[in-house]
């Protein structure tokens, strides 16, 4: 029963006006990022971070903390939503989870139903939030309270099951992946030591007692990388959009996807929460399922409502069954994530178990937001998804250079320094040349914002045993999420050398 | 894959482990009421980094043969332009203030990435740095540098 109260009492601080408009605010920037090619939810967030710090800077702490969680969770799961319609209307997905949705929807698109596959993606969409929600609402409570029980050396197990498991399955080469999680975890070594207060590698820069700024890195990595691929590769968007037509989608197309949204909708949840498969690894998953059991598969590719509305559902459900780990556990298994994670660390709320017992406001809040955000999403995109479809075409001319001012705008907001500007277009130039030579960005940052509870939980550790590392392998928990993290790096591994193909999260 | 650009990062990189490696046995090795210092994780990172740079360098041995894919023709100019108009404003935008690093740093930057209409840049550009200092620092009540410090 408790759960129930505390949904309650998650809801009394969702429908609060502010909140309100903070959801609506959301899920409208986050549709209009997801349909702007160039930018995808994880630039979206990071760039909305500073935003929303400034937006509530007024408020009370703790409820500060909620309002800004409840605008980045809904900038995330809108951008789910708003790739679609890009995918649908010009066949260029709007992010990585909404390339399968291309396959189906554009060829119905091209058979002048682009409004009803519009339609169905909204749907589908609502119904895989609500999926999530009640999944989280179920599981929230009782992962949290095992979570509890972990001491140091699982936290670190489990911590490094996360990373792991982000490296094994991002990117086209393992090693790269590796490579970017250990930079990342060095990069984070920057700064004064929590523990013993020794700076280090700081040189007596005073800009560097703080460490390197996630926030800062998050931004350059990815929004201002994407935006110089953009610039550099001349990528203007182009292709024709289609006609959106009549947008309700008929009797016979509700008949036929409900299936394929119910279904993709609970796999995608079930996939988001595994850490490193992301949204884009669902869509794929749910698509390849629905082709399998459908009674005429060969429809697929050429327009079947179900190409539309089991990925849709599962990118969707996948991005709320991502934030289980965040919520209970305190481990991002993807790059948004991973950003929203930094997010609450800002306003120094540490997710994780301790999440529902010391900021019930925040967790439940964020919880009951989500429902009404996907209900927001619903109301909204129906009708106006004529005027989302416009988005596309904002000229790239303007588009580009103000991405580029909001993120110094952005980042200036909150940490007032030169070099923060300097190493923000630094990390933009590093991330296009990185991201172009298949070296994955998303394990950089999430190792940059696990790192230091790595650190410490392995410190913490290692003090108890007295420096005996064994500690690791003697708790069974500890063992067990480190055999798992083993596998999942050595599986794929032989996987590739039998010459199977090996599925990889490009999105993370 | 590029063969030159992974070597490259795996040298780098090589070269960044071995760097914090050796910066980490100058930090003090034990922290008070702990066993285990500040030092070992970096450490312990660093000779990771270097591992792995080796794997990389090895791996590029084994990269498929570069295939004559059209490449793509890269927009350097472009690009070098909005670089350094973008390193321009960040490090005047605390001597000169936000309005105008802003405002010179979009019309320049309209302007690189498609020349003319030249008005309707100079109008957004002001939209965008006048309507985003009302509202930071006049609705939201943050700080923000607007004009320069000897205009003020």
């Amino acid at each position: 029963m408790d759960t129930i109260q505390f949904l309650m009492n998650g809801f009394a601080e969702a429908l609060q006006w502010h909140n309100l408009v903070f959801a609506f605010v959301g899920v409208l920037i986050g549709t209009a990022v997801g349909v702007l090619p160039g930018i995808g939810p994880m630039s979206g967030v990071a760039l909305l971070i500073p935003v929303t710090a400034s937006l509530t800077a007024g408020q009370e702490p703790e409820s500060a903390a909620a309002s800004a969680i409840i605008l980045l969770a809904g900038v995330y799961y809108g951008a789910m939503y708003g790739g679609s319609t890009t995918s649908i209307l010009l066949n260029t997905p709007g992010e990585s989870s909404s390339v399968v949705t291309a396959l189906d929807g554009y060829q119905l698109a091209r058979q002048g139903r682009a409004g009803s596959a519009l339609a169905i993606a909204a749907i589908g969409s609502f119904v895989a939030g609500i999926v999530a929600l009640v999944g989280l609402v179920a599981l929230a409570q009782p992962l949290s309270a095992v979570a509890l029980s972990f001491g140091p050396a699982e936290y670190f197990s489990l911590m490094l099951l996360g990373l792991c498991a982000v490296s094994g399955l991002a990117g086209k080469s393992m090693t790269k992946a590796l490579l970017m999680t250990v930079l990342g975890l060095l990069l984070a070594t920057i700064g004064i030591d929590s523990v013993s207060g020794v700076a280090r590698f700081t040189y007596g820069i005073p800009v560097l007692y703080s460490g390197l700024e996630f926030l800062t890195i998050a931004v350059g990595l990815f929004a201002l990388g994407e935006v110089f691929k953009t610039i550099l590769e001349r990528e203007n968007g182009g292709g024709t959009i289609a006609k959106v037509g009549r947008i309700l989608p008929t009797r016979q197309d509700l008949k036929d996807s409900g299936g394929p949204i119910l279904r993709g909708s609970i796999l995608g949840f079930f996939i988001g929460i595994l850490p490193g498969a992301g949204a884009t690894l669902a869509s794929f998953f749910s698509y390849i399922m629905e082709k399998k059991i459908s009674k005429h598969p060969k429809k697929f590719g050429h327009g079947a409502i179900e190409g539309v509305a089991a990925p849709e559902s599962a990118n969707n459900g996948a991005s709320g069954g991502a934030l289980i780990p965040l919520l209970t556990l305190g481990i991002p298994g993807s790059g948004t994530t991973a950003i929203l994670m930094g997010a609450l660390i800002m306003y120094n709320v540490q997710p994780g178990p301790l999440l529902f017992t010391d900021h019930p406001t925040i967790a439940w809040g964020l919880i009951a937001s989500m429902f009404i955000g996907n209900l927001m999403l619903l109301v909204l995109n129906m009708p106006l998804v004529k005027v989302f479809a416009k988005i596309i075409d904002t000229p790239a001319k303007y588009l580009l250079p103000i991405i580029i001012a909001i993120s110094i705008f952005g980042v200036y907001a909150v940490q007032y320094t030169t070099f923060d500007l300097l190493l923000l277009i630094g990390c933009g130039v590093v991330g296009y040349f990185l991201s172009k030579h298949d070296f994955p960005i998303a394990p950089l940052v999430l190792a940059i914002v696990l790192g230091p509870m790595i650190e410490t939980n392995m410190r913490r550790a290692l003090t108890i045993s007295n420096g005996d590392f064994m500690i690791f392998l003697q708790k069974p928990v500890s063992v067990l999420f480190l055999a798992i993290a083993m596998l999942w790096m050595v599986v794929p591994l032989l996987l590739k050398s039998r010459g199977k193909n090996v599925i990889v999260s490009e999105e993370a | 894959m590029s063969k030159t650009f992974s070597r490259i990062v795996s040298i780098a990189l090589f070269v960044l482990g071995a760097a914090f490696l050796m910066e980490s046995g100058r930090i003090s090795e034990s922290a008070y009421g702990s066993n285990v210092g500040p030092n070992l994780f970096p450490m312990g990172l660093g000779i990771l980094l270097m591992l792995l740079c080796v794997r990389l360098f090895y791996e590029t041995f084994r990269y498929p043969k570069e295939e004559g894919e059209p490449s793509v023709k890269l927009d350097y100019k472009r690009f070098l332009m909005i670089l350094g108009a973008a390193l321009l404003y960040a490090m005047l935008l605390q001597p000169l203030g936000y309005l105008i690093t802003t405002f010179a740093f979009l019309t320049f930057s309209f302007q690189v990435m498609e020349k003319g209409k030249l008005w309707k840049s100079l109008a957004i550009a002001a939209a965008f740095a006048f309507g985003v200092y009302f509202l930071f620092v006049g609705v939201l009540e943050g700080s923000l540098p607007g004009l320069p410090v000897w205009f003020r």
